[in-house]
């Protein structure tokens, strides 16, 4: 194994770091983004989406940087393989570990991604949602492994990254798009309850012979509320 | 994208069920896709040569852009 | 009865199903020389579930594939609410039913058949299960019967919806690009016919091709079943020849005599003006009219009645039955719906109603997995045009015929919520 002892590479072990956790961070909030539809006026949505793609392939090789610089720091003394497999390191194993598997996690989505053409939507989906999963083991991975994370700058920056996803997460689930009831909707937040509106103004034509379950009204600007479907979709 | 002038024609498809109108189809094919009031694509339904470079570009990136992988390009051969 | 050799599946009482014994006492058993399939072929079958494919092309589509595993659907699943034509056979003669099925069975090399009622239908229910029993009890079994009880949706008769809730439990239909396409349930191939059409398969067998064709017309041969409600004295299913006049077939109904319009094959059927009831009961001559016979359906509209009322409330409920899948159909139906009762029930912006409905049509049509949107469309469609003065007259605001009855002629299902509906 190459010992090369210099202090260059734990700088640079660092700040790849950090800059691939601002990455990610960017990553997950513009996916939340395409998810909620935003665009389609000064910006394409399709715009959006193609940004969620090139920040995450720039977001992977600072994080390959990152991994490598780790692994030939003789001074951390851990093997390639801890890389991928949690707990092959002797050093700091609980943090690498956590690092190891959110590094699994992003390969998993990275790939299929890479064939998405390839894969059924549903499958591709269902590996995507591992992202969250990735986050919070990178966030974690972080707070924990980091000399820099425990305190001053680098804590800022953590607790930034980790405020923001939350703070996105929580403005996806609550403006998220009604879409067509039930069938298409894999998501698990299509399943919970929406919030309550105001019922809309009563048209005077209601029938009189036949009361009618919750209308759709249909706006050409709004996206068109729909009520709770149900989600139980089997996959192939 | 080098595409060869071909004969014969294509017709971009959606599946209405994987479709969830995100609407990328529309920004990136306008010539072929436009949107009913709620949000979802209606596409031409008159075949397009191949000829029509741009429009054929444009479909392809449609193809790759939907977040759902709803769409498809049937090819046409006109013998 | 209409015709000389009828009735010809309707042979028995209804509610009081033939025992094995009496079926086989009644026909005669199937005679081994024919080549079965030659004969379906050259009957000229068609399909009585309402897309009218000939039988023998399906059955042989499904004999030319390959695979050791085959399954024959018989579908009695009736989602048209109007139509009771398959529970009055099956409560007269299930026999001929599964006789029909287990020959196509045999024809396309199946050995399996499974039998789809739905599940709110216990008396059917239990009609095929004696059924069922009585010949495995006369071990006549070449194929293995299976009774499967489906929920009843509007949807769930459909082909593929019906084989998809057999291989995944949940009634939607399913996007087939390409037509014709053989539906597979878990991953072998499968025959979906209505129970009506393997009763008449089970009949060809016996008796040949030739008498087939000796009732009906040259296009579309044979007898069918039809069930008329509405401005009737009570809603009867009834077997005529095909290419008999509608006139005459109403009237065996005891319908009214002069109706303002008939609604010919099933609520994604289309309207007839009551001028044109002359018309033969035969797909070539509907053609003609933008109509079909469809699942077998008139629903007879009254002198007491609005047109336009009667689609509103069809529509509605068509809406409702979506499976929600697709966005035109899940959104379009119920803002069809809205206009339609904006129309029927005359505001100020009914012409901006009348206008909107006519753009969405256009929009939605053909933009759904299945054809459940463009049959509405085409039903939308044909009321315009048969209830055209209607039209003009809900737009001036003047009352027509039903502003003052409560007079609805249409049996329309209530509205269940959407959390309701059940679809496994």
């Amino acid at each position: 194994m190459i010992a090369l002892t210099s202090p260059y590479l734990w700088y640079i072990t660092r700040a790849t770091g950090f800059v691939a956790l601002i990455l990610f961070t960017l990553v997950v909030t513009l996916g939340m983004l395409v998810a909620n539809r935003i665009g389609g006026t000064v910006v394409g949505r399709f715009e959006i989406n193609e940004l969620h793609r090139s920040v995450s392939m720039v977001a992977l090789v600072f994080l390959v940087i990152h991994i490598v610089t780790t692994l030939l720091d003789s001074f951390v003394a851990t093997g390639w393989l801890s890389a991928i497999i949690p707990f092959a390191s002797s050093y700091r194993r609980l943090p690498v570990a956590i690092g190891a598997v959110a590094f699994d996690l992003i390969l998993a989505v990275w790939v299929s991604s890479l064939l998405k053409v390839r894969v059924k939507n549903a499958t591709w989906r269902y590996i995507h949602w591992l992202s969250w999963l990735a986050f919070a083991s990178a966030i974690a991975h972080a707070y924990l492994t980091g000399t820099d994370a425990k305190s001053g700058a680098g804590l800022a920056v953590v607790a930034a990254c980790a405020l923001t996803v939350l703070a996105t997460a929580s403005w996806r689930y609550l403006a998220r798009p009604t879409r067509a009831a039930g069938r298409t909707a894999l998501s698990p937040l299509a399943a919970a309850k929406k919030p309550t509106r105001a019922p809309s103004p009563q048209r005077s034509s209601a029938t009189p012979s036949n009361p009618t379950g919750p209308s759709n009204p249909s706006g050409p600007t709004s996206f068109p509320r729909s009520p709770s479907p149900r989600t139980k979709k089997k996959m192939r | 994208m080098g595409v060869r002038r071909r004969p014969g024609a294509f017709l971009l498809k959606v599946n209405p069920i994987l479709c969830d109108g995100f609407g990328h189809c529309h920004e990136l094919a306008p010539e072929l896709v436009t949107m009913d009031e709620w949000g979802y694509p209606i596409i031409k339904t008159d075949p397009t040569p191949f000829e029509n470079v741009g429009a054929y570009e444009s479909a392809r990136y449609a193809v790759r852009g939907c977040p759902r992988q709803a769409l498809n390009i049937e090819r046409l051969n006109e013998k | 009865m209409l015709g000389t050799q009828l009735p010809r599946l309707l042979h028995g009482t209804p509610g009081t199903p033939l025992t094995l014994a009496q079926h086989e006492a009644a026909f005669a058993p199937t005679n081994p020389g024919r080549d079965l399939l030659e004969e379906l072929e050259a009957s000229g079958l068609t399909g009585r579930g309402g897309a009218a494919f000939p039988t023998g092309r399906k059955a042989r589509l499904l004999a030319e594939q390959r695979g050791h595993h085959k399954y024959v659907v018989v579908n009695a699943m009736e989602g048209e609410p109007a139509s009771h034509k398959d529970q009055t056979l099956l409560s007269t003669n299930p026999h001929l039913v599964l006789d029909g099925a287990e020959m196509l069975a045999s024809i396309i090399g199946a050995d399996q058949v499974m039998i789809c009622v739905a599940r709110d239908r216990p008396a059917i229910i239990n009609y095929v299960k004696r059924a069922l029993h009585e010949r495995e009890r006369k071990s006549r079994r070449s194929v293995k019967f299976e009774l499967h009880t489906p929920p009843w949706r509007y949807v769930a008769g459909e082909e593929s919806a019906l084989v998809h809730w057999l291989d995944d439990n949940e009634s939607l239909p399913q996007y087939r690009p390409q037509r014709p396409t053989i539906l597979k349930l878990d991953r072998h191939p499968v025959l979906v016919d209505n129970a009506e059409t393997c009763a008449n398969v089970a009949l060809i067998g016996r008796l040949g091709a030739r008498w087939f064709r000796e009732l009906g017309t040259e296009q579309s041969p044979g007898s069918a079943l039809v069930s008329i409600s509405g401005a009737v004295a009570r809603p009867v299913v009834i077997e005529a020849a095909l290419g008999t006049p509608i006139r005459a077939i109403l009237d065996v109904a005891h319908a009214e005599p002069m109706p303002q319009a008939v609604l010919l094959g099933g609520y994604g059927g289309t309207w007839l003006s009551g001028q044109n009831l002359d018309a033969p009961y035969d797909n070539t001559f509907l053609s003609a009219y933008g109509a079909s016979t469809g699942a077998g359906v008139m629903v007879v509209l009254g002198r007491e009645g609005c047109g336009l009322v009667e689609t509103t409330r069809i529509v509605k409920w068509m809406a409702n039955e979506s499976a929600r899948q697709c966005g035109p159909c899940a959104f379009g139906l119920p803002a069809l719906g809205e206009d339609l009762t904006e129309l029927s029930f005359a505001t100020t912006s009914s012409s901006t109603a009348l206008n909107r409905l006519i753009e969405r049509s256009g929009a939605i049509d053909g933009r759904g997995a299945c054809r459940h949107p463009d049959g509405v469309v085409r039903f939308v469609r044909s009321a315009l045009e048969v209830f055209g003065d209607d039209v003009r007259q809900h737009l001036r605001g003047t009352p027509c015929n039903a502003t003052g009855s409560q007079k609805r002629y249409a049996t329309v299902p209530m509205l269940e919520r959407e959390d309701e509906l059940i679809w496994e």
